[in-house]
């Protein structure tokens, strides 16, 4: 029985690892951490200078997704991710995916602001669902 | 300071629009960005956690300047004389004024692109990329005093997301994508509350049916403070041909309501 959870266990932190596929793009989790205090920087990264600062009593999620531009990619405007928590109340972010082939690989972080102590379920772009609750350490 | 060349090209919109731009304003613009860089350098030696001023603070700076804050960038230069600007054609267009009296127009250009971007409406990237013009003419109040400027010229919507927009920066709305700025904190003060004015807009915008479009507009500006992001007008002269109703006497020569605001734009030096 032991060894079954521990293989179910192990069967989901590794799909929360998984690649997905979206139009071409390859969607991947990389952490979810938190933070007061963000910065406002588009996707694929750039130099923006201004930060977004956490109300009391909340905190952001900061998502960071991996992105591998594949052939099969054609330019077009790809929504912004959404959040939900394991209660299924969603999140949105101020953050956009803007030109998102015009580099080949990038990682993004995706700032969502939350209730403190929110856990965290998975994230969605369009119709690309990808599960977090393995990565976040709340 | 060790000064990125290229990327201090960049943040001016490209080796073409600092060939444009005279030794003085070059001189002033190397000084913004190097503060610019100042700044961030300060906050990321702090963790992230810079320290803002209270509003009192901002106050007791007010009597060590020779300005107001909140006068017209075409009136003053807070680090040394105005310069001589070049005159602006016969029947002036609006092109001419972002070329003559708004550039580099850097930051409204970057907050236009990002609606294009995006795929906003043309209202919407319209009055991005108008959003903050009248900064030239008046700082303080500068929501409304564009959307009076522009009103003649552009559809209802834009208008409307240029005026409100001055309110709604100070609402944070996580839902539709918009977080109070460290700048406002560092500008207005950590401590700031806005006047029962803007308190009093904000609620009335909450329930209008177009809140969209000046919330649309703060979403963009705060994304479009990036110092290496290249943009020009080019992408939007098909935006401003279909929706800016150019006069053919030329912009200040038209008689419409804010005519004469455009001829102060055009001329600020005129004595009286």
């Amino acid at each position: 029985m032991k060894i079954a959870i521990a293989v179910i266990l192990g069967g989901l932190v590794l799909q929360s690892g998984q690649a997905t596929n979206y139009k071409g793009l390859e969607i991947k989790p990389v952490s979810v951490e938190r933070a007061q205090n963000v910065p406002l920087v588009d996707c694929p990264p750039t130099t923006n200078s201004q930060r977004g600062n956490a109300r009391a009593g909340e905190e952001f999620a900061v998502v960071s997704l991996s992105f591998k531009v594949t052939p099969a990619f054609k330019e077009t405007i790809v929504k912004k991710p959404v959040l939900t928590d394991s209660t299924g109340k969603v999140y949105n972010t101020s953050v956009a995916i803007i030109d998102p082939g015009s580099q080949p690989e990038y990682k993004c972080s995706f700032p969502f602001r939350v209730p403190a102590g929110t856990k965290v379920a998975s994230v969605q772009i369009d119709t690309a669902i990808i599960e977090l609750a393995a990565l976040d350490k709340k | 300071m060790e000064i990125d060349r290229r990327a201090f090209i960049a943040s001016l919109g490209g080796t073409a629009a600092v060939g444009l731009m005279d030794s003085e304003a070059k001189a002033d613009a190397l000084e913004h960005w190097m503060e610019d860089q100042l700044d961030e350098q300060a906050a990321a030696a702090q963790g992230g956690q810079e320290k803002f001023p209270t509003v009192a603070e901002l106050e007791a700076q007010i009597d060590t300047r020779n300005y107001r804050r909140g006068t017209g960038n075409v009136f003053v230069n807070t680090r040394g004389n105005v310069r001589k600007l070049e005159p602006m054609p016969k029947n002036p267009t609006l092109q001419d004024f972002f070329r003559l009296r708004f550039a580099p127009a850097n930051h409204v250009l970057q907050s236009a692109t990002r609606a294009l971007k995006t795929g906003m409406s043309e209202e919407i990237i319209l009055a991005c990329l108008l959003h903050d013009c009248a900064q030239a003419l008046m700082k303080a109040d500068h929501g409304w005093w564009g959307a009076q400027l522009f009103e003649p010229y552009i559809p209802e919507k834009s208008a409307f997301g240029i005026r409100y927009h001055q309110t709604l920066r100070f609402y944070a709305d996580p839902d539709a994508g918009y977080e109070y700025p460290d700048l406002y904190y560092r500008i207005f003060g950590q401590d700031y509350t806005p006047p029962p004015h803007i308190e009093a807009t904000y609620k009335m915008l909450r329930n209008h049916k177009w809140y969209m479009e000046p919330r649309l507009v703060t979403v963009n500006d705060l994304y479009a403070f990036d110092p290496n992001a290249k943009v020009s007008i080019e992408p939007f002269t098909d935006i401003i041909g279909r929706h800016f109703k150019q006069p053919k006497e030329g912009l200040g020569n038209d008689n419409s309501p804010s005519a004469h605001m455009w001829r102060t734009l055009a001329n600020p030096d005129a004595p009286l």
